[in-house]
């Protein structure tokens, strides 16, 4: 395990803030929250290794908050759980959970790769409260399922959830691209404006999506030679969807495309 | 200078700065990417008179373009960046927006901008689609037959026009097939392309003409039908000769491809009816760029 290395002292009696832990910061003198009080990491934290831009959190925990938050560059790996807001308006680098993610995962996210391996909470990759728009770019790969409200107000970037999305995945959102490989909670892109979710059944779309007709789309060959997760997503070798726009009962421009397994 | 019986004089090309940019077109068959190509860079061989000169560079296998389907780079060259500016999008919108199963992307980083999709995306009329993946912007515009897909831009480079290799033979059959030679061979040199007609030129120009408006006319002193009316710098036994113009992305390139025509040329020899290369300058005044042959032959 190279680069530095967090080891909780002991288990977490209250919400644990962890805005600042980052790779690249002096983590020595870095006050935190906890609960509602300020502590120094190394108070909940063994801190060890040498700094390389890489930093671990070995075992994590849903009181974990904004864990990445606002991370630049570097890559921060959580072999754990943790909890809301993980990620948050993070510009770039990499994040890897080996468990799962809280609430408001990649809100706000405008660069970098995001990836969960377990599940997240409600509103991943949505706007906060109080922000016009959710994440704007980068990546975010869930590799289970996604609570109510996914990408909701996405402005741009991918997000791939291989699991299943609950209620209102994709709600009122700008741009950027959903990719769900699992089933699709009802209400699906309700009030989109633009944007694509790539899906395997229209089953879960908003009413306000008409059928377009099953289409050879070269914009797919594009998609999948410039994007890893798309690729590993929909195949190398994908060309045809079913293309379902909306929603039309607010205007909107977006599109669902519908792969066949 | 005496390869193989062909004399390289001492002599060198003048070339000019152009600005450049490469496009990779791509369709559903090799057939219909070289159609838009050839189409896009069609009526570009001089910027005298065109307003850019442009070309196919290369072909490029399926496996290496951006959607996987075969393709083909051009190069088109203006004199300053905003000529290039107009240009670009001018033809792709004309020739391969139009062309059947046909898309268009950046082929080069770096350098000013160049506008694809940033100014054919509004042929959608509001119905088209930006797509950004990673730090790319590709544009899919409706159209008839589907959907047109492009980049958002491509960038630029400093480039070199009007590197050039004359070809003086004893025939004008001979001429003709020693410039078809130098034309195979300098094709397969990467960042160069020959834009006149199958990248032979048989009327090359000198600066300047006795009309007043004419930036160009006839190269005399290469004519061999005047050698009794004005100077002339052929030898006796030429009875012909044929230019290849070259457009670069760089000194090095121009230098590489210069190169690879004379040797093709000097290959066939004397024999064939080839009597000497030489090149096209303006005493070394205008241009700042020099290909002398015989160092490059060296």
């Amino acid at each position: 395990m190279s680069g530095i290395v967090l080891t909780p002292r002991g288990a977490f009696e209250a919400r644990v803030d962890l805005t600042g832990a980052l790779p690249g910061a002096d983590l020595a003198s870095l006050k935190i929250g906890y609960g509602g009080r300020r502590v120094a990491l190394a108070e909940l934290f063994e801190i060890s290794g040498a700094a390389d831009g890489r930093l671990t959190v070995a075992g994590g925990g849903v009181e974990l908050d904004n864990v990445a938050a606002g991370l630049t560059d570097g890559e921060v790996v959580v072999e754990g759980d943790v909890g809301a807001r993980l990620a948050q308006g993070a510009t770039g680098g990499a994040v890897l959970v080996k468990g799962s993610a809280g609430d408001y995962a990649a809100s706000e996210l405008a660069g970098g790769k995001v990836t969960v391996e377990g599940d997240v909470g409600e509103r991943l990759g949505a706007a906060s409260a109080g922000a016009r728009r959710g994440m704007s770019g980068g990546v975010v790969t869930v590799g289970g399922s996604a609570g109510v409200r996914a990408a909701e107000r996405q402005r741009g970037g991918v997000i791939v959830v291989k699991g299943d999305t609950a209620e209102g995945a994709a709600t009122d959102m700008i741009a950027g691209t959903l990719a769900v490989g699992g089933a699709l909670g009802a209400k699906a892109g309700r009030g989109m404006k633009r944007g694509t979710l790539l899906l395997h059944s229209p089953e879960g779309l908003a009413a306000g999506f008409a059928d377009a007709g099953e289409h050879d789309l070269v914009m797919l060959r594009v998609l999948v030679r410039r994007s890893a997760e798309l690729a590993a997503f929909l195949g190398a070798d994908a060309t045809r969807a079913r293309r379902f726009a909306g929603d039309l009962n607010a205007a909107g421009q977006g599109e669902a495309l519908v792969f066949s397994r | 200078m005496i390869l193989n019986g062909v004399e390289i004089r001492d002599s060198f090309a003048e070339a000019f700065p152009m600005v450049g940019t490469r496009l990779i077109i791509t369709a559903d068959t090799a057939k219909w990417a070289m159609i838009a190509a050839k189409t896009m860079t069609g009526f570009a061989t001089s910027v005298i008179g065109c307003g850019c000169e442009a070309g196919v560079e290369r072909e490029i296998p399926a496996e290496e373009t951006p959607d996987g389907r075969p393709g083909v780079a051009v190069l088109i060259f203006a004199m300053d960046i905003k000529g290039l500016k107009s240009v670009v999008p001018n033809r792709i919108g004309q020739c391969v927006l139009t062309s059947p199963t046909s898309a268009c992307y950046a082929g080069m980083e770096g350098g000013e901008s160049i506008s694809i999709g940033k100014a054919l995306k509004y042929f959608g009329d509001g119905w088209q689609i930006a797509k950004k993946v990673g730090d790319k912007r590709i544009w899919r515009v409706p159209v008839m037959e589907g959907e047109f897909v492009c980049d958002h831009e491509t960038g630029s480079v400093s480039g070199v026009g009007g590197g050039n290799v004359l070809i003086l033979g004893a025939s004008r059959r001979e001429a003709l097939e020693a410039a078809e030679a130098a034309v195979e061979a300098m094709s397969k040199v990467p960042g160069n392309i020959l834009p006149f007609p199958g990248g032979v030129v048989r009327s090359g120009s000198k600066v300047g003409s006795k009309y007043k408006g004419m930036f160009a006319s006839t190269n005399n002193f290469y004519c061999p039908t005047l050698r009794a009316q004005t100077e002339t710098k052929l030898p006796p036994e030429v009875a012909s000769v044929q230019e290849i113009v070259i457009d670069g992305v760089s000194f090095d390139a121009v230098s590489a491809c210069t190169r690879a025509g004379i040797e093709a040329v000097v290959k066939l020899g004397r024999d064939k009816g080839i009597i000497a290369i030489d090149a096209g300058n303006y005493g070394g005044n205008l241009g700042p760029f020099h290909f002398k042959l015989r160092e490059i032959m060296a």
